[in-house]
């Protein structure tokens, strides 16, 4: 599995956002891409998971030019987890984590298999008639990942999946996805997180990405100051990890 | 885990129970309806007469040619388009609302009902050949497919369809439309005929015959069994685009399709019944508090939720000021819009509404 991004360029109401972005996702990688807000990392997401069409360049999964693929095929390959919550309509945890089977053909009984396997592992084992919309923040996300691995993908995608979670569950969330063990592109903001979390990250800057490798390399004071305009300053502090104990699904 | 019975398992018997229990209630308003009005004709002897008719010979005639008259030439094609038109305008709803993702979506709120009687009107004052000889129905198809297309692409934006952009366009098209036709309405020649119009605009079965049954029954069959064979898609869609986009649904298509067939429902049965208000929004908000949002299960309740609903209100309307009537459209306001108040106050409606 292998995710590439070639030269691609994004524009919105003629307006553009992404110019000529390469970045590429290999096998089991967990890979981030940071930015300002506004800097055009969604947008590349979204271009990725074909909610939008590029101008320019080719996004290829496996070989294949994503853009060119069966609906269906590229739902095989990618899936998605993004802040978009659905289910304004009553949905229950089931249905939602259902609808990951969307891409194929429908085989009743192995696909409830499926769905009580990815409750069970994100931690939502019980919760299935439980509808969608009452659920807390990180209950949801939590629901969002079962969905993406009923989809039983190769290639994750995240859009800023913690946003609006707390701490606690953020580490949760990243923790959960890193461990599916399958190729993931995580848009992230919080910097210390996805240090943290990546193997490699991407820093866009103005629809561009301005660079990219392993975090300790790419995330310098002088990178920072140049595309945050603030100053980056190395102290100790506190840092916040998981408890093994409690909070392992 | 294993020994413990599936959500999906849990639900079907209840889902199977209730489809029953529907079933039987648009029997049973069926034969109300059959049976009541100016001139009585008591229960079992409705049921005879359908019985004898549809098998010749089967139970003894005990009934006057006159009731027999009443029964089969008038209240039953009646009560058969009132289930046709319940049923579809209902799913009309379900799937309006799935698609622009706002609750409060019905063929009103979207323009399609005011372009659907705006060809009617047309044809009904000015006579067929206003419309190059459209009939009818396919005048007032080409009325919801224009209202539609109009709203579609005034709703677009790069591509993209916004559900807020969407139902501003259809309610300004609304406005439009009805503007169009009270303006064919006030230049007709005969204030009797815009009369009847006019009653016959918001909803009235009066004219139902057997010859009208067909094409409504043809549409709405061949919609509803290809929206239940979408019925993935259609939850993926009602989740949102990007998700059914993520979720490998065709959205532009599916969006098309479902445009071309809401549409085609709506214009077909505005052709036979007027505009009738109400039966597309609280419906399908029924039977997902019925049997919850999966389109699988809450389709079929739609439709006969729809059916049963729509044939009690005829009931009512022909029952109220006996022996005039009235518009469909009374009576379902009447339920409708306490149904629409109520649902206003619930909490995920505010939300559906300011995410959209």
């Amino acid at each position: 599995m292998r995710l590439d991004v070639a030269g691609v360029s994004v524009s919105l109401d003629g307006r553009p956002i992404v110019h000529e972005a390469d970045l590429r996702v290999d096998d089991r990688e967990f890979v981030a891409l940071v930015g300002p807000n506004g800097c055009g990392k969604s947008t590349l997401l979204r271009t990725i998971y074909r909610a939008l069409r590029p101008s320019a360049g080719l996004i290829s999964v496996d070989g294949d030019d994503v853009h060119r693929l069966p609906w269906r095929e590229s739902a095989r390959r990618t899936a998605v987890v993004a802040q978009e919550t659905p289910a304004e309509l009553d949905f229950t945890v089931w249905e939602v984590v259902l609808m990951g089977r969307t891409p194929y053909g429908r085989d009743a009984a192995a696909d409830e298999e499926r769905c009580a396997r990815a409750l069970d592992r994100v931690g939502l084992a019980g919760a299935e008639d439980r509808v969608y919309a009452t659920l807390s923040g990180g209950e949801k996300q939590r629901a969002l990942i079962a969905r993406a691995l009923v989809q039983e993908t190769r290639l994750l995608l995240l859009d800023e999946p913690t946003s609006n979670l707390d701490v606690r569950h953020q580490l949760e969330i990243l923790h959960l996805a890193r461990e599916l063990g399958v190729a993931t592109l995580a848009v992230l903001h919080d910097l210390n997180q996805a240090a943290a979390f990546c193997d490699r990250l991407y820093v866009m800057s103005s629809g561009r990405i301005v660079a990219g490798g392993p975090p300790g390399e790419v995330l310098t004071p002088e990178l920072i100051s140049q595309v945050y305009g603030v100053r980056a300053v190395r102290r100790t502090q506190l840092v916040f990890e998981r408890l093994k104990d409690e909070s392992e699904p | 885990m294993s020994a413990q019975k599936t959500p999906a398992a849990r639900g079907n018997g209840r889902f199977a129970l209730l489809v029953a229990v529907l079933a039987v209630s648009v029997v049973a308003s069926t034969w109300l309806a059959v049976s009541i009005g100016a001139v009585h004709v008591a229960l079992p002897q409705a049921w005879a007469i359908v019985a004898d008719r549809l098998v010749p010979g089967l139970v003894p005639r005990t009934w006057t040619p006159v009731h027999e008259q009443i029964v089969w030439q008038f209240r039953l094609p009646r009560a058969l388009l009132a289930l046709l038109v319940g049923a579809g305008l209902a799913v009309v709803g379900a799937v309006l609302q799935a698609l622009v993702r706002n609750p409060l979506a019905d063929p009103f709120l979207l323009g399609i009902s005011s372009g659907a009687s705006f060809g009617a009107v047309v044809v009904f004052i000015m006579g067929a050949s206003a419309l190059g000889g459209l009939s009818l129905s396919a005048a007032a198809f080409a009325g919801a497919l224009l209202a539609l297309a109009l709203v579609y692409v005034l709703a677009q934006r790069s591509g993209r369809l916004t559900p807020s952009r969407l139902v501003l366009a259809g309610v300004a098209l609304a406005y439009l439309f009805q503007a169009a036709y009270s303006f064919v309405l006030q230049q007709a020649q005969s204030g009797r005929a815009a009369q009847q119009v006019l009653f016959w605009l918001m909803g009235s079965l009066g004219g139902a015959r057997w010859e009208m049954l067909p094409l409504p029954s043809v549409v709405l069959a061949a919609g509803l069994t290809y929206l239940l064979l979408q019925h993935r898609p259609l939850n993926a869609l009602s989740a949102g685009e990007e998700t059914a986009v993520s979720l490998g649904v065709n959205v532009h298509r599916l969006r098309i399709t479902l445009f071309v067939l809401t549409s085609l429902l709506v214009g077909v049965l505005v052709a036979t019944s007027g505009a009738v208000a109400f039966v597309g929004l609280i419906v399908p908000h029924a039977a997902r508090l019925l049997v919850g949002a999966d389109h699988r299960r809450m389709l079929p309740v739609t439709a006969l939720l729809g059916a049963a609903f729509l044939q009690l209100v005829d009931v009512a309307a022909r029952m109220v000021v006996a022996p005039q009537e009235l518009a469909l459209s009374i009576v379902t306001a009447l339920f409708g819009v306490p149904f629409f108040l109520w649902l206003l106050r619930r909490r995920s409606v505010d939300r559906a509404v300011t995410v959209t």
